[in-house]
């Protein structure tokens, strides 16, 4: 019981430090999951958050996942609901008068305050990511090719990434 | 313009849930509930939009759940929430399961090979997002703060994002000439407007 508390209590307050996309609470997510208490490994984690990319829907589904490495199905549903649920209630409130909010001087210093803070998160998450899916040569090259090609514009990014997997699987 | 039946905007957000691979995935929702089936206007999405990003918890959901409210109110937004979430959950659950429990041998070199490519995809992405949305020096200030805080500082996200609101409300305080003359207003949302055409 003290299980599903913590994972639902963890993944609660994580929902709210969400700013700006899942990606910006990746390093924290790492933190808790991994080193704070153990669910998972960094290994895992970066697994997961690779397969939670290449299937459809949000990345945040990762909380299931880890909430599952903590304490089975029901962990996992316990995770995904305080991950998912709480701020939607939210937003659902807010989204309502927003329309009103949103021309206030407040308003405006708050939206410009978070949307620069959300995108300095998602370039922390990028950095924690990379430390962790970044070892080697080789994988600092497949890394650096995606990259390359994402750069062109002219290639979506599933066979990029089942393309990487391939290499992987070929280099020893 | 017309309103949806829950059923038929269930079936609609859990179809774009299943659709929307890789980056930009708002584009999906516009795609469908504004230019396709004609649900809604611009200036709707759009606001939509403006309060998903707002908010916090995870951006895409909170986009349906904006969406769905305005459609068919509470009932609507919880339809939208579980039909964005559910289906591309429990596929990956699936797929994240098995793995963990090693029924592919060999898998683990694969996975090993996508995880960098994705650290490749998203760097691009993010990129990209950072050239179009981050404007003028106490946006580049606090988007470098919170990098260093969370990043190599390995700060507590918490502590990171609280310095950084304190710092930005500070710097980002409204001004007398801007609150006081309408036509400044006026003119701060137009730029809005052209941001978020881009």
């Amino acid at each position: 019981m003290m299980d599903l508390l913590r994972v639902a209590w963890t993944f609660l307050w994580l929902s709210f430090l969400c700013i700006g996309g899942g990606l910006g609470i990746v390093p924290e997510i790492e933190r808790q999951a991994v080193s704070a208490h153990q669910w998972i490994t960094s290994r895992e984690f970066v697994d997961a958050y690779t397969i939670a990319q290449l299937t459809p829907g949000p990345n945040m589904k990762i909380a299931a996942f880890i909430g599952y490495a903590a304490r089975g199905p029901l962990g996992a549903l316990v995770a995904a609901v305080a991950m998912f649920v709480p701020p939607a209630i939210l937003t659902a409130l807010v989204s309502q008068h927003w329309g009103r909010f949103r021309g206030r001087p407040w308003a405006r210093a708050s939206e410009r305050t978070l949307a620069a803070i959300g995108m300095g998160l998602m370039a922390g998450g990028c950095y924690t990511l990379a430390r962790s899916a970044i070892h080697d040569v080789p994988s600092g090259a497949i890394a650096v090719g995606a990259a390359l090609v994402m750069m062109t514009g002219r290639v979506s990014p599933l066979p990029v990434v089942l393309a990487a997997g391939l290499v992987g699987w070929l280099l020893p | 313009m017309t309103r949806p039946s829950l059923a038929r905007l269930t079936a609609v957000f859990g179809w774009i849930g299943l659709a929307s691979l890789g980056g930009g995935r708002s584009a999906y929702f516009h795609d469908a509930l504004v230019v396709r089936l004609r649900w809604l206007r611009d200036e709707e999405f759009l606001q939509d939009l403006a309060v998903s990003q707002v908010m916090p918890g995870p951006n895409f959901s909170n986009l349906a759940v904006a969406l769905g409210h305005r459609l068919r109110g509470y009932p609507g937004a919880a339809c939208a929430l579980v039909a964005l979430v559910l289906p591309g959950g429990l596929l990956f659950l699936a797929l994240a399961i098995s793995l963990r429990e090693g029924v592919a041998p060999g898998a683990a070199h694969v996975l090993a090979g996508m995880g960098a490519a994705v650290v490749g995809l998203i760097l691009v992405m993010t990129w990209r997002i950072l050239r179009v949305g981050l404007r003028g020096r106490v946006g580049v200030l606090l988007a470098a703060g919170t990098f260093l805080a969370v990043g190599p500082l390995r700060l507590p996200t918490y502590v990171g994002i609280a310095a950084m609101i304190v710092l930005g409300l500070w710097l980002n305080r409204p001004r007398a000439s801007e609150a006081l003359t309408p036509r400044g207003a006026d003119c701060q949302r137009e730029q809005d407007g052209q941001r978020e055409q881009e």
